[in-house]
Parts: structure tokens; sequence; C-alpha cells
């Protein structure tokens, strides 16, 4: 009996593509490199800030209410009189923190449903579908608030996972789809009849075929991940302790900075959420060309 | 050809569908006022009005407590701390429990009917048969009411809860009912308080002209009984828009698109300040609002550590009070004095000042850490808060605040901070309103903001009952309605008894002096800010005249006595 020549692993298919890739990425340096080097900077400023500025308590009080910028605060101070500057830092880790875990949390979700149903089809791809469908169509932030409500204390972990267990039905739908193409393919054939379990089959035939994809509807995730915790925040929904860009905005709103012309209040916050809205997304669509051809630019 | 025709035609639906647009959009819309003929006012009304009705507790403005369409007996003028005529001119006491009531003259119902005594007693008799109104509570304290003549009430108060000051409280408040419609709602399937009326027949200088989702408007009756009394007010039409948040609302006085409002609005005196805008506040400096009542930082004085009076003595010593008047509430509050009474305003003849310098507190930090250590010998820990003698840990407690109320939010995070430096560790906690009200009622918190009966014909008695009072106070697990943390002192009781018979006000103040002392050496509460009763703002583009500091001529109110400043401003 000869043996069934073994195609590549799914693993080393990925390792193959990025080899391919390297030299694209070159070409893509431009706008990659922005948005990462972005991204780094954001992330340098919101680890690294508190230390080498040595403003290490976002909630101490160092002035009055709402006083313009100064030597002593940077960026003024909130309605509470804490300096904005040191709780932008303290925000920008807590907003990628909470974008990280619901990220993961909806990533994971979406790939679990999307791939076993895909994989299995019938009744099981039915149903799965069917409850994907559902969760699509309820408006996510309505779900978001009850959830918000429901808990007794909001954490960073809490909240992470609200918005992660909301937002995985796009990821779930697009990784059927593409289950359903590649588990034709003749290599998942091959898989199966050598005895390989459809779980393993999944994590092994499958999944990295579309890794690509994956870590581009994670960075997607994360994205909406840290816009949804800021929209919760602002609705007076967000972390019960500590504090976020998007608490920030609440506290800003609430104190009617606008009104009042203390633009350090709101303009700061929004704009770093902008700037890492803008970064991911900067990467996500350089990542995509780099695993998509079809989409380089000449 | 065809083309030309199709055109034509088209030009034509065009035409038509703007002229529809143009007739039939108006009529879903209402009438625009004459801007110099309208008072436009804010801050009562925060959703379409579902009833007009004034037993209702949700009543729709004005009908709460502003006396436009109905009319209550007094006004409560929070500047002056008396109660103004309206419907009635004088009240006097012929002996310690009897009370007579002067109705003015002329006094008649929108629909021209006299009102007569007879209305006055039939309202609040109402208050015997039906439970489910809020003042069935009148009765406790009054024996009888009956109409002596064609223009006097006598009141019986009940001598063995001889309290003139609560007697008052509702003479100045509830709305007098005409009692030839009311007496048929009465046999119905509804409660009264339940009954949906939107209609509204008062006594008032004002009807209810039209109502939406976006405003309620009244217009003048100038058949109003009371002009020859008090002469005709100025706006021909008021207008309450209703906003969906404060910011909409303060944004629209910074437009003139309000004239007076009752609203929290941060920062105001940038207004005029900065923006030369004719706004205006009761104080042209802070703390620019009249203060009107207290939120105070409860304390659960049955916890390990806060059971000991020191421990609260040092707590009160080590928050920033200052800060919290100048952030927490804008710098609309003076920092806090350590007394249960307001010392400004119509409580202010009994602020006993010399007794507060002597055995009050005030924010001072090291004079905490020095009770803790030299007058309890606590050790500090390497956390850096304090253990006590017997090896109790000040803390970790959890001091609450509702969600949503900024202000309080805010005064809350403050002390929590301030309290954990001094080396007592305090955690914040935000819960809604319905999980903060029950935990209150039932004693289950260590610390809480909330305050107690604002500035009254009744106050301070009425906050003094509510702090020290423990009888009608069930143990803790049980709903209580005041006095959450459970304060019980012996003297309490027959002070408090004391000083609602009384209406002499030497007597009082001493008696007040003393329960303040009670107080003071206690410390089951700490005041953390004032509060005025309503806020009061007014934007001078459109009418002028508004009353404050410098033309004291009518409180700074929209409601209750606050009726006077329609006499007063003038269209520009």
């Amino acid at each position: 009996m000869t043996a069934i020549p073994q195609e590549q692993t799914g693993g080393q298919m990925f390792m193959a593509g990025l080899k391919r890739t390297r030299n694209t990425m070159s070409l893509l340096n431009p706008r990659f490199m922005f948005g990462l080097v972005l991204l780094g900077f954001l992330l340098f400023f919101g680890i690294f800030g508190p230390f080498i500025f040595n403003k290490t308590d976002p909630m101490k009080f160092v002035g009055m209410l709402y006083d313009p910028p100064s030597a002593t605060a940077w960026l003024g101070t909130d309605n509470f009189g804490r300096d904005v500057f040191t709780q932008l830092m303290f925000g920008i880790r807590t907003s990628l923190m909470i974008g990280i875990i619901a990220g993961t949390v909806a990533t994971l979700i979406g790939v679990l449903i999307g791939t076993v149903a895909g994989y299995t089809g019938g009744m099981v791809e039915e149903v799965l579908m069917a409850l994907t469908n559902i969760v699509i169509t309820i408006p996510s932030i309505v779900i978001l608030i009850l959830l918000s409500i429901a808990f007794k204390t909001r954490s960073l972990l809490v909240m992470g996972i609200i918005i992660g267990v909301t937002t995985w039905p796009w990821t779930a739908r697009a990784v059927r789809a593409q289950t359903s193409s590649l588990r034709t393919r003749e290599h998942v054939d091959v898989a199966r009849l050598s005895g390989t379990p459809t779980l393993g089959l999944i994590f092994w035939e499958i999944i990295p075929y579309m890794l690509s994809y994956i870590v581009m509807a994670f960075v997607l995730q994360l994205n909406s991940g840290i816009l949804q915790e800021a929209a919760l925040s602002m609705l007076g929904l967000g972390i019960d302790k500590g504090i976020s860009l998007g608490i920030m905005l609440q506290w800003a709103l609430l104190w009617e900075s606008v009104r009042t012309g203390a633009w350090w209040a709101f303009i700061p916050p929004t704009l770093l959420l902008t700037l890492i809205a803008f970064s991911l997304l900067l990467l996500q669509s350089s990542i995509d060309e780099i695993f998509n051809p079809r989409l380089r630019r000449s | 050809m065809n083309t030309r025709r199709f055109r034509r035609s088209w030009t034509f639906v065009l035409l038509g569908l703007v002229l529809i647009a143009l007739t039939v959009a108006p009529l879903g819309a209402q009438d625009a006022l004459p801007r110099n003929e309208t008072l436009y006012v804010g801050g009562f009304q925060w959703g379409p009005p579902s009833t007009f009705n004034p037993l209702t507790s949700g009543v729709a403005w004005p009908n709460a407590l502003n006396n436009y369409i109905y009319e209550a007996l007094f006004g409560f003028n929070v500047a002056t701390g008396a109660l103004d005529p309206i419907l009635a001119k004088d009240l006097s006491f012929t002996d310690d429990t009897t009370a007579v009531i002067t109705l003015q003259d002329g006094t008649k119902w929108q629909d021209g009917t006299p009102l007569t005594p007879d209305d006055v007693v039939y309202t609040y008799e109402l208050a015997k048969t039906h439970e489910d109104l809020q003042y069935v509570v009148f009765w406790d304290y009054v024996n009888s009411m009956t109409a002596t003549g064609d223009r006097t009430v006598e009141v019986k108060l009940n001598p063995d809860r001889l309290n003139p000051g609560i007697v008052k409280f509702y003479l100045g408040r509830q709305m007098i009912l005409p009692k030839h419609i009311w007496q048929a709602r009465e046999g119905g399937d509804t409660s009264l308080s339940q009954v949906v009326d939107m209609e509204p027949l008062g006594s008032g200088p004002y009807k209810l002209l039209d109502y939406s989702i976006e405003r309620v408007a009244l217009e003048r009756d100038d058949s109003y009984w009371g002009i020859p009394v008090f002469g005709t007010p100025a706006p021909k039409y008021i207008v309450h828009p209703i906003f969906n948040s404060n910011d909409e609302g303060n944004l629209a006085l910074q437009r003139g698109e309000l004239d007076v409002s009752q609203q929290f609005a941060p920062q105001i005196w940038q207004m005029w300040e900065n923006n030369s805008l004719p706004v205006g506040t009761w104080y042209k400096e802070e703390p620019y609002y009249v203060p009107g009542n207290i939120p105070l930082l409860h304390i659960n004085i049955h916890k390990p550590g806060l059971d000991n009076v020191l421990v609260r003595r040092a707590l009160a010593y080590s928050i920033n009070y200052p800060q919290i008047a100048a952030t927490a509430m804008s710098r609309y509050s003076a920092p806090a004095q350590s007394s249960l009474i307001l010392p400004t305003g119509g409580e202010a003849k009994f602020f006993n000042a010399d007794q507060v310098a002597e055995l009050g507190w005030e924010y001072n930090p090291d004079k905490a850490k020095e009770i803790l250590e030299t007058e309890l010998g606590a050790t500090k820990g390497s956390d850096g808060i304090y253990v006590l003698p017997d090896g109790t840990r000040l803390g970790p407690y959890t001091a609450m605040a509702t969600f949503g109320w900024t202000d309080w939010l805010t005064a809350i995070e403050i002390m929590a901070q301030n309290a954990t430096e001094a080396g007592i560790e305090v955690n914040t906690e935000f819960p809604e309103f319905p999980v903060i009200n029950a935990r209150r009622n039932n004693g289950d918190f260590d610390m809480l903001i909330w305050t107690h009966s604002g500035a009254s014909p009744s106050s301070p008695w009425q906050r003094f009952r509510d702090a020290l009072d423990d009888r009608g106070v069930p143990a803790f697990g049980e709903q209580a309605f005041w006095n959450w943390g459970r304060f019980s002192h012996p003297d309490v009781p027959a002070l408090l008894d004391q000083a609602a018979a009384t209406t002499d006000e030497a007597t009082q103040k001493e008696l007040f002096s003393q329960l303040d002392k009670i107080f003071l050496e206690n410390i089951p509460e700490i005041p953390l800010m004032y509060r005025p009763l309503e806020f009061y703002e007014y934007n001078e583009t459109y009418w002028t005249g508004f009353p404050n500091e410098s033309n004291p001529v009518a409180p700074p109110q929209q409601q209750q006595a606050g009726v006077e400043l329609l006499y007063i401003i003038k269209p520009k």
C-alpha cells in the first residue's frame, strides 16, 4: 500500500505565505509602517508615559473645575480638577485592554461558530447560522446596554467580555463562507480519510488557511471593541473603577465642556480615539493587501 | 413635444407637493407666540406631559408647585423663609392649637364660580378619605379644618403632636381644587391621584393654551380674580419648552431662547464674564445661588471603626470641603459648615456660629492625623491605612452615590479620596437609584450621600427630625424613611417635640442649638455642600427686571412664592 502523499500542513502554508509576501511588504511600507508607528507611539505613550512624565495617578486632584492648560496640568484639568494629560495615558491603557479582550472574545466565538457551521454543514450549520442571523438583527448596542446594567460591577474584564459576546456574528458569517469553500479542498479530504477527527481537521486543515483573514478580523474587532467601549462609557455604562477615553468623554459631556469652552476636556480623548481607530484601520487594510494580491496597487 | 409635456406635468406635480407641504405642515406645528409677550422658562418638565392633575406625584409643569394654573393658599419664599400670600392673605394663631386662615377678597375659579372656604376645606379633607394623596400626613398634625365664615377657615392643631411648622409646610404647598369639579371625580373607579386631567381648571392667572412633546404653553387669564390685588402679570404667554437634557436647556438659556431657567449649568459666570451675555443669577459673585438644602454624608455608625465618634471626627476633618464646593458644585456652594442648619436664608436666624466654631470641624488633614494618632492611638499600616489599638482596620468602607447624579458622584469621589489619603480607606460605588434607595432605607451601607428636607416653613426642624430622631425608625434590614444610619440619643425626642410645639423664635433657636450640639458631638452625618432649593438663572435679552440680590423684589425661584416674578419683569 502506497502512502498517501502528505500535503503541507496549514502552519507550513501560512509560513510559506508569509515568506512569499515578505517582499511585497516592502512595497506596502508607507501605509503599513505609518499605521504601525502610530499605534506603537500610542502604546508607548499609554504604557511608559506615566513613568516618563512621573504622572502615575490619574485620579489625583491637581486643580479645580476645568482649569485651563498650565505648567502643572499640561492639558488642563477635568471637572474633578484631575490632570487630563495623565488621564489620557491611563485612558489609552484601559481602552486598549478592553479592545483586546473584546476582540479576542469576539474572534474566538466567531471563528468557532463559523468553522463548525461551515465544516459540518447540514442541520448544525442551519442552527448556528440562524443563531448568528438572529444576533445580527438585534442592534448590538441594545444588548450591550442591557448586559452592562445587569452586571453589578463592571470591571475591565467584564466590559471586554460583554462587548465581545455581542460583536462576533460578522466574523462567524465570513468564516463560515471561507470554511465552506475550504472543506472541499483535497488536503482536507486527505486528512479526513486518514482519520483526523473533526475538531482536529478544523484546527489544523481549515483555520491555518484563513489565518490571514482571522488576523484581519481580530484587528477590526479590536477597533470596534475600543469604539464600543467609548460608546458605552459615554452613556455612563463604562468600567466602574478607573479611567478610559470613553469615561473622560462622558464627564466632559455631563459637565458641558463644549458650552463652557473647556476644549481640553473633550478634544484630546476624541483625537486619541480617532488616532487609535485610524492606525488600526491602516494596519488592517495593509495586512489585507499583503494577503490578498488582487488588492495590491501597481 | 412629449418630453416637454412630461416636463410640464412633472413641474405641476412638484408644485402641488410644495403647496400641500406648505398648507398641511403648519397644522401640526404650534402657533409661534409673539416673543415680546412670551416668557420662556425651563428646568421643570423633561418629557411630554401625561397629566395636569395636581394630586399626581409626576404632574406636568406648572401644576406641581408653580402657582400659575392652580394656586395654593400661600407660597413659601426661599429668600425670607416666610409664607407669602396667594389665595389667602393672612394666617394667624389665636392660641397654640388654633390657626385662622383668611382668604383674599373676590377669589374665583377660571370658570367664574366663586372660590370659597368650602373649596379649601374640601381640598384638605380629601386626604382624610383618600390615602393615595401625598398630603395625608397633614391630618397627623391637624384635628379639624372648618369654614367659619365667608372668608375664613379655622384649623385646629392636634395637641398631642403639636407642630405648627409642618402645618404651615402643607398650607404653603397644597394646590386648592374646585369642589364643583373634583366632587364628581371622587366616586369613580380611578383613585384621585390617578385621574388623568388634561384640561385643568384652577384659580390662577394662567390657563393651559396647548401642550405637546415639544412644549407646554400657558395663556394669561385676563379675568383673573387677583388682578386688583397683585396687578396683571407681565407675560401674556408662558412657554416651557421640553428639552432632552440639561445641556440643551443651558444652551437655550445662553442663546436667549429661555428667559428664566431652573437648571444646573456648570460655570454659569462664563456667560456674562466671557461671553458678555445679559445672563444673571441671584448673586453676581459666588455662590451665585441661594442655598436651600444640604447634601450630607450619611454614616452607618454601627460599623466597626465607624462606631467610634473620634474616627468620624477624623473623617470630618479629612474632607476637602472647598474642593467639593469648587468642583462638584461648580462654585455654587460655600464650603459646607458643620451644622444641620443652613447658615443663610430663612434659617440663618437659627444658625449658632459660635457653637459651630467651638465644636465643629473644617478641612484640616493635620488635625485628622492628630485625632487618629494621639487621641485614638491608632497606628498607620504600611499601606497607609490606620489600625485602631483593638485591631480594627479603618476600612475598606464603601461610599455610595446615585448613578448619574453628577454633582453627588463628584462629591463622593473627592470625599473617598480625601479619606483614603488621611488613612481611612474608602472606596466608591455608584448604584442605580432603586438600588441605592432600598439599601439606604434598610441601612445596608457604610456611607452614602443624600439630603434631608430642604428649606421650608418647617425647616430646620424637619432636618433635625430626619437626622436624629429614632422614633418610628425600624431596625437594620427594615425600611426606614429617615435616620438611615439608626442614630439614637436619649435627649433628642424631647428636644424635637419642644422645638416643634413652640412658635417663639428665641426658644426655637435655643432648642435647635441644643439639637445641633448633639449633632456636632456625635457626628452621625457630615454636611458636604449646599445646594439651592431651585436653581435660578435668567437671560435679559427679551425681558428685564428679574429679581436678584440688588433687586430683591421677589425670591430666586419660579415655584411657590416665585409667581411674584411675573409681576415684576418687563418686556424689553
